[in-house]
């Protein structure tokens, strides 16, 4: 379902910093996967993530998805089918607005925003039907200003509606890592319960090595643009953790972390 | 009965001045676009209000003129924004200083079809002009009254209407799809793109609907003065921001009130200090000067203005 098509980027072109990171990458992502990726920093991990997104634009190469080239479609009209939750929870949501109102925008994605009513009590039951299955106790305060929040809170909120509306693709860009151990965990089962139930495909990157290897169902492991470990399927599920770090420790020993 | 006369001049004034903070609301408190193109959609706003009462139209359709303009100049400025990049305080310069030359123009045109520019500039209200003040429709209130220090009633109750009208529409508007997906805007672009919507697009309304309400602000400031002059737009930034920083630092604390009738209160308050200075004797020529004091007094008030909008103002 999304392809990246000897893809070539750089930063910083033009000047003596000038590093090209991906360098004829080539990538394909089913539909139904649930990918893991991780790798050291500055491996390219989030890079890939925000030229799917079209955050990035690509100095050559291509993204399809679903068959068609999005490399030239900007990235909020890439969005319409796509869900994104980032790293920091404050980008996930909107702070100055409430529970409800973040819940009624996100309801109303794929569709005009017009001149009427943004709030319809019809759906407020709904709203807070699938807010309680967080189990954060945000459903009897759907009228609190998300600002508010803590930020595994915030991440829950981010998580469900992004998920909410018909995506095909789920993007996840560290989205616990910002997080303490135990939201982490509750952020990270929720991810497991919406990709499952929606049957989305996702990409996750994380730093939690267990996280990759226990969630998912395949896992990348990228170094230097490049993508040196692929696992999916039942390869995945026997690759154990310590065969995972070994890897990456040699190749952190290699880059020098 | 000096009192009375007091209050009649830092409450119309008030009440006009609400709709340039009504604007800033949208346009700086919502979008956190520092816009400096009110002082020219201000006398946009006149200028296309007092061509139209001139030339014996109908006044209410001068004053839906004067926020079309407004905002047109306004989507202008946002359009220079997202479209080509340009930092907001350059946008406002940019189309703030067109509107230099364009209000002349306008005027010269509508007065007596010269587009050279080079006669008139100022459009009177003569006795036989209909504005609003004469149209039929409030003719039923009072236009002074005599026991009560000789006030203003009638432009005092077009004043609070017109200002209690955008109020309102603005409380409706910020309801609806749109108006939340504005908000969301401000606040969080990165979130408006994942809903699959264009930022920059409700940026743009944004402004329009800023610089349309500073424009009917204008058109209405033409009754107090009895006629559009060139000079009417400038100092309009400051009124206006001072206006919304005050009503909304001031209120802060109260909770059942609207934004937007603390904005309204704040354009009064900043109006009664000035009045009062003014009754206090202060010669008329530290007028600015008083305006900037208190626009600063403000700003120190509201802690969120002096962090967020300083930094941002500092870097464009």
């Amino acid at each position: 379902m999304l392809e990246l098509r000897n893809v070539y980027t750089s930063f910083n072109k033009g000047t003596v910093d000038e590093m090209n990171l991906f360098k004829d990458f080539n990538l394909k992502i089913n539909k139904g996967e649930f990918v893991s990726i991780i790798g050291s920093n500055g491996s390219g991990k989030t890079t890939l993530l925000n030229l799917i997104c079209g955050t990035y634009n690509l100095d050559s190469g291509a993204v399809f998805f679903d068959g068609k080239d999005i490399t030239k479609v900007k990235e909020y009209k890439r969005a319409k089918h796509i869900g994104r939750v980032f790293q920091d929870p404050k980008k996930g949501t909107c702070s100055n607005l409430t529970i409800l109102e973040n819940f009624a925008l996100a309801d109303n994605k794929q569709k005009r925003y017009s001149l009427t009513n943004a709030i319809s009590k019809k759906r407020i039951d709904y709203y807070r039907q699938i807010i309680s299955e967080c189990n954060m106790g945000l459903e009897d305060r759907m009228n609190v200003k998300v600002g508010t929040l803590s930020g595994g809170q915030r991440q829950a909120l981010a998580l469900v509606i992004a998920a909410m509306t018909d995506i095909d693709l789920l993007i996840l860009d560290e989205h616990t890592a910002a997080l303490d151990p135990n939201s982490s965990e509750t952020i990270m089962l929720l991810t497991d319960k919406v990709v499952k139930e929606k049957d989305l495909t996702a990409i996750m990157v994380t730093h939690n090595i267990r996280h990759a290897s226990t969630f998912g169902n395949r896992l990348l492991m990228m170094n230097s643009g490049e993508i040196i470990m692929d696992k999916s399927g039942k390869e995945k599920e026997n690759t154990s953790i310590n065969d995972i770090l070994t890897v990456f420790n040699e190749i952190s020993i290699e880059v020098g972390n | 009965m000096n009192f009375l006369s007091a209050c009649e001049v830092f409450l119309s004034q008030g009440f006009v001045y609400s709709l340039i903070a009504l604007g800033y609301y949208i346009s700086f408190h919502i979008l956190d676009f520092p816009d400096l193109t009110v002082e020219g959609t201000f006398l946009s706003g006149a200028v296309a209000y007092g061509l139209i009462c001139v030339n014996g139209i109908n006044p209410f359709l001068g004053i839906l003129l004067a926020f079309v303009v407004g905002a047109i100049f306004g989507a202008l400025t946002g359009f220079l924004n997202v479209k080509l990049k340009i930092r907001p305080l350059l946008c406002g310069i940019l189309v703030s200083t067109m509107l230099i030359s364009i209000n002349l123009v306008a005027t010269s045109v509508g007065l007596i079809g010269d587009l050279t520019a080079s006669g008139e500039t100022s459009i009177p209200y003569g006795r036989d002009v209909i504005t609003l003040h004469s149209s039929k429709v409030f003719s039923f209130i009072p236009a002074r009254l005599r026991e009560f220090g000789n006030i203003g009633l009638r432009d005092l109750v077009i004043f609070f209407v017109f200002a209690l009208l955008c109020k309102i529409l603005l409380d409706l508007y910020l309801k609806t799809k749109n108006g939340l997906l504005l908000r969301a805007t401000g606040n969080n672009s990165q979130f408006v793109k994942m809903l699959s919507c264009d930022p920059g697009k409700s940026k743009i309304i944004g402004l329009a609907i800023g610089n349309g309400l500073a424009a009917i602000s204008g058109a209405l400031y033409t009754e107090i003065n009895g006629n559009v002059n060139q000079g009417m737009g400038i100092g309009m930034i400051v009124i206006g921001l001072a206006s919304l920083i005050i009503g909304i630092s001031l209120f802060k604390k109260v909770k059942f009130m609207k934004d937007t009738t603390k904005v309204i209160l704040g354009a009064i308050v900043y109006q009664a200090c000035l009045t009062l200075a003014q009754k206090l004797g202060v010669p008329s020529a530290y007028n600015k000067l008083i305006m900037a004091v208190l626009f600063t007094i403000a700003l120190l008030l509201s802690g969120r203005f002096k962090i967020k909008g300083g930094s941002k103002n500092a870097g464009a």
